[in-house]
């Protein structure tokens, strides 16, 4: 009955922390938007969404025209993961219609946060009809600093 | 003019017409959908909407000025389309403008095509196409065309607000929803939903091209479906996933 008791007021602390890493990606989608894509590396930011869910951690995030073999997803310290492919074709500003910018883009990239700890270790990760898809499984351990 | 909508012609609509919305929503459907009717049926701009309540956004094409949102139309169709995702609080004004308008015009059905978000929609191959309407008997026509019933459940959005207006006024007006992705384009689910269209109205419009387009689809709609994610949690959209309580 007490470690039952335990675990709710867990699962509260951790409900409270979730949605507080939620709201701090909303507001940093708002306050820092820049292009989604970037000249001078070459490199275009794909769509991307993470859905967290009580075992685990599902990035999922769309590549068209992305090499499978050239897919990398790498983590980058404790809570981000680097995701990177390679495009089978370039793309300019000129697909796009678009004549007041110059630029060909030949790959992917962007960092996604992971809001709540995971083993980075684990992960799995899919790629099918040009979607990502990588499944981190979430650490229920709690660390109390002292 | 303040805190007005006004609809300018530009050149004479038909009557009789059915008029199709393609609204900025889950999976960019409506849009996708009608970005390539436009192109394939060769559809010329017939009217746009003007609106100091619109943000302060024009559409720039070959260099001239666009309302981002416009009707385009033929002989026999008329189609309202937005290229800018349409603010929570301004669904209600600009809808009900629209079909003011396709009323005045004696347009005889009104079509939106939309999405229905569906998780794990990667793994499906086979889509399926739901349909609501305003009225029993048009919902017994589209039955007919083999397409299923969203019986219960909510709707969210500019396909929301004009089925409910539509029936309120009495015009004959259908919602098509194809599964697709939430927060991704998804060209797939537009070239399904158009096969369900030419089923309903008979039109006939090739959509191989849309589907072999896909992937360059796909990348040049990351923008707008960026901005569209944002509204539509302001919509709380997700709320389509709810179980409804049933009032009878």
């Amino acid at each position: 009955m007490e470690s039952r008791k335990r675990r709710a007021f867990f699962d509260i602390i951790d409900e409270y922390f979730e949605r507080f890493e939620e709201l701090a990606n909303r507001l940093e989608e708002v306050f820092f938007e820049k292009p989604s894509w970037n000249c001078k590396t070459c490199t275009i930011e794909p769509l991307r969404e993470i859905k967290v869910t009580p075992n685990e951690v599902i990035v999922t995030v769309d590549l068209p025209y992305a090499e499978e073999k050239t897919i990398k997803v790498i983590p980058v310290g404790k809570d981000r993961i680097s995701i990177s492919a390679e495009m089978k074709r370039k793309v300019s500003f000129d697909d796009f219609g678009i004549t007041h910018y110059k630029g060909e883009f030949q790959r992917f990239h962007c960092e996604a946060r992971v809001p709540v700890p995971v083993y980075t270790d684990r992960m799995e990760v899919q790629f099918k009809r040009g979607m990502l898809e990588i499944r981190l499984p979430r650490k229920h351990e709690y660390e109390i600093p002292i | 003019m303040h805190n007005t909508i006004r609809i300018i012609d530009k050149r004479d609509a038909p009557k009789d017409a059915v008029m199709i919305f393609g609204f900025p929503d889950v999976g960019l459907v409506g849009v996708i959908a009608s970005s390539h009717l436009i192109s394939e049926l060769n559809l010329q701009e017939v009217a746009y909407v003007d609106s100091d309540l619109l943000p302060p956004i024009t559409v720039l094409h070959e260099g001239l000025p666009h309302s981002p949102i416009r009707i385009f139309g033929n002989h026999n169709v008329l189609l309202a389309v937005s290229e800018t995702v349409l603010r929570e609080d301004l669904v209600y004004p600009i809808m009900h403008s629209l079909i003011d308008w396709g009323r005045s015009k004696e347009v005889k059905l009104m079509i939106s095509l939309s999405g229905i978000p569906i998780p794990d929609r990667q793994d499906l191959e086979e889509l399926k196409v739901f349909a609501a309407a305003s009225n029993p008997e048009l919902l017994k026509m589209v039955e007919e065309k083999g397409i299923e019933i969203l019986k219960e459940g909510y709707m969210v959005g500019p396909q929301a607000v004009m089925l409910q207006y539509c029936a309120t006024l009495g015009i004959p007006a259908v919602t098509l929803l194809t599964q697709c992705f939430f927060n991704y384009p998804d060209p797939e689910a537009a070239a399904k939903v158009l096969e369900r269209l030419m089923g309903i109205i008979g039109l006939k419009v090739d959509v191989s091209k849309l589907l072999e387009k896909g992937e360059e689809i796909r990348l040049k709609a990351r923008d707008m479906m960026k901005r569209t994610q944002q509204e539509l949690m302001k919509m709380k959209k997700t709320q389509e996933f709810d179980i409804p309580l049933y009032i009878t």
